[in-house]
Order: C-alpha cells, then sequence, then structure tokens
C-alpha cells in the first residue's frame, strides 16, 4: 500500500498542531532577526538590540515533524483503518478526505477568532 | 536584493493563483460542450494537470517569503507599529498563518489530484482545492496592500 494514502492523515495533523503550536508558541527554535541567530525552543531576546524574536519557522517545523510522526502512526496501522473507526464514531459521512478540508478550514475559523485582537479591542 | 526577492515572490504568487484559479474553476464550474465565450474556455481545463505545478509554485513561493520574512519583521512590522496600524499588522499575520495552513494541506492536495482520479473523493478535491486558492488569493491581496502602504527602500 501507498505511503500517500496517509497523506490526508499529515495534513489533518498538521493543521491542528500549527494552530496549538502557534496559540501556545511550541516553537522548536527561535530566531532572532537582527541578531541573525538561531536558538533551540522558544528564546525571549536578552535586549532589544537582538531584534524580535521570530518563531514562525519553529512553529512549522514542530507542526511539521509531529504531522509526520502522526502520519507515521497511521501509515502503521492497516489500510482503512481511519475511516472505519470515524465512520462508527460519528455517522458515515465523516471520513479522513472530508476531514482533510474541514479541519483545515476549521482551524482557519479559530486563527481569525485568535487574531481578533489585532483589529478588535479586546477584554 | 530583497527587492529582486520580492518581485520573484509576486511573479510565483501570480503565476499560482491563475492555476489555482483555473483548476478551482474547472472542478466547481466545469465548461460544458460547445462553450465560446471566454468564460467557457477559462474553466475548460483538465484541473490534473495543474497540481503539480501548484505545488511546486506554493513551496517556492513560501520559501521565498520565508527568506524576505525577516526583512519584513525588523522594517515593516515595527513600522506598522509606530504608526498604529494594528489592521495592517493583523492582516498580515494572518495571511502567515493562512499560508502554513495551505503548506500542510498540499500533501492531501496533490493525493486528490492523482490520477486516475478518484471518484469517492471528487467533494474532498474541490473543497482543498478551492481552500488553497482562497488561501493564495487572501495572501496575494494582503502582501500586495500590505507592501503597497511601506513602499520600497528603507
Amino acid at each position: 500500500m501507498s505511503v500517500a494514502r496517509v497523506f490526508p492523515v499529515f495534513s489533518v495533523a498538521f493543521a491542528v498542531l500549527y494552530v496549538l503550536s502557534m496559540d501556545n508558541n511550541w516553537a522548536l527554535f527561535t530566531y532572532l532577526a537582527r541578531a541573525g541567530e538561531f536558538h533551540s525552543l522558544v528564546y525571549a531576546p536578552p535586549t532589544p538590540r537582538a531584534g524580535p524574536a521570530m518563531y514562525w519557522w519553529g512553529w512549522l517545523a514542530t507542526s511539521a515533524i509531529g504531522a509526520a510522526i502522526v502520519a507515521g502512526i497511521a501509515a502503521a496501522l492497516p489500510a482503512g483503518w481511519a475511516g472505519r473507526r470515524w465512520s462508527s464514531l460519528t455517522g458515515p459521512t465523516l471520513t479522513w478526505p472530508t476531514l482533510t478540508w474541514v479541519v483545515p478550514l476549521a482551524v482557519l475559523l479559530v486563527l481569525v477568532f485568535l487574531l481578533r485582537g489585532w483589529f478588535i479591542r479586546v477584554a | 536584493m530583497i527587492t529582486t526577492l520580492l518581485i520573484f515572490h509576486g511573479l510565483c504568487a501570480v503565476f499560482m493563483l491563475g492555476a489555482l484559479t483555473h483548476q478551482s474553476l474547472s472542478v466547481w464550474w466545469p465548461a460544458t460542450a460547445g462553450g465560446r465565450t471566454v468564460f467557457h474556455s477559462f474553466r475548460a481545463v483538465r484541473g490534473a494537470s495543474y497540481a503539480n505545478t501548484v505545488v511546486v509554485l506554493y513551496v517556492v513561493t513560501v520559501l521565498l517569503g520565508s527568506i524576505l520574512y525577516p526583512t519584513y519583521r525588523i522594517g515593516v512590522r515595527s513600522f506598522f507599529e509606530d504608526l498604529r496600524l494594528s489592521a495592517a499588522n493583523g492582516v498580515f499575520e494572518l495571511k502567515e498563518h493562512f499560508v502554513s495552513i495551505g503548506l500542510g494541506l498540499l500533501p492531501a492536495y496533490w493525493y486528490f489530484w492523482r490520477q486516475p482520479l478518484a471518484a469517492e473523493t471528487a467533494m474532498a478535491r474541490k473543497a482543498v482545492t478551492a481552500l488553497l486558492a482562497f488561501i493564495v488569493w487572501y495572501a496575494f491581496i494582503v502582501g500586495h496592500v500590505v507592501s503597497s502602504i511601506r513602499g520600497f527602500g528603507p
């Protein structure tokens, strides 16, 4: 069976892990833009001279590695397991192909909610 | 150098925008036989033939954007903060995160567009393509507007 069958699992896991990484700042590494330095995990610059800390690449790395692990576990399971399991829990329509677009769409909405502070005053 | 990269970044986005728009319309609004209008021609494409190109363009565009990102973070974001242009920073933050979700969607997108196209994943193929098209359109418009607000140069 082709490894490609777990690509939808990777995409779903990536979307969930990305929003969790971003909201909880689970960056695998930090980049100090002005100093041009990489630091492992989350690193707060000691002085303003080092410039702002960038976590985006770190969140991507965390999400990609986590999603690859989830997809790897799914690949080790018998083909069709994931689809059957979800179907039995939630009804016949919620399968991995459906989750592949429903979950990222939901994550986009969650991201808008999490970043609402840029646009409206949040108490 | 940064300006050159920004232009390449924008050009890749334009190519991708065209490819994804053709592909999305071809699956959501398939062309019927005999049509002769420009809208008909726009939809009358073989969607599957765009998939690999879209994946490559998306990755290249994100890589170029990643190289540009520190410059934005130091020069542009702080400029907007000084001017209290919070919404401009906000829409760019959303772009960064939307593009990341799109990056994670690429493996599934490629899988759903593999030949021969599977009938049971038709809805997922259409939805994932539309989602990517939305992300690319949003990123393109926001990137263009934010670049225009800040302008070129130091």
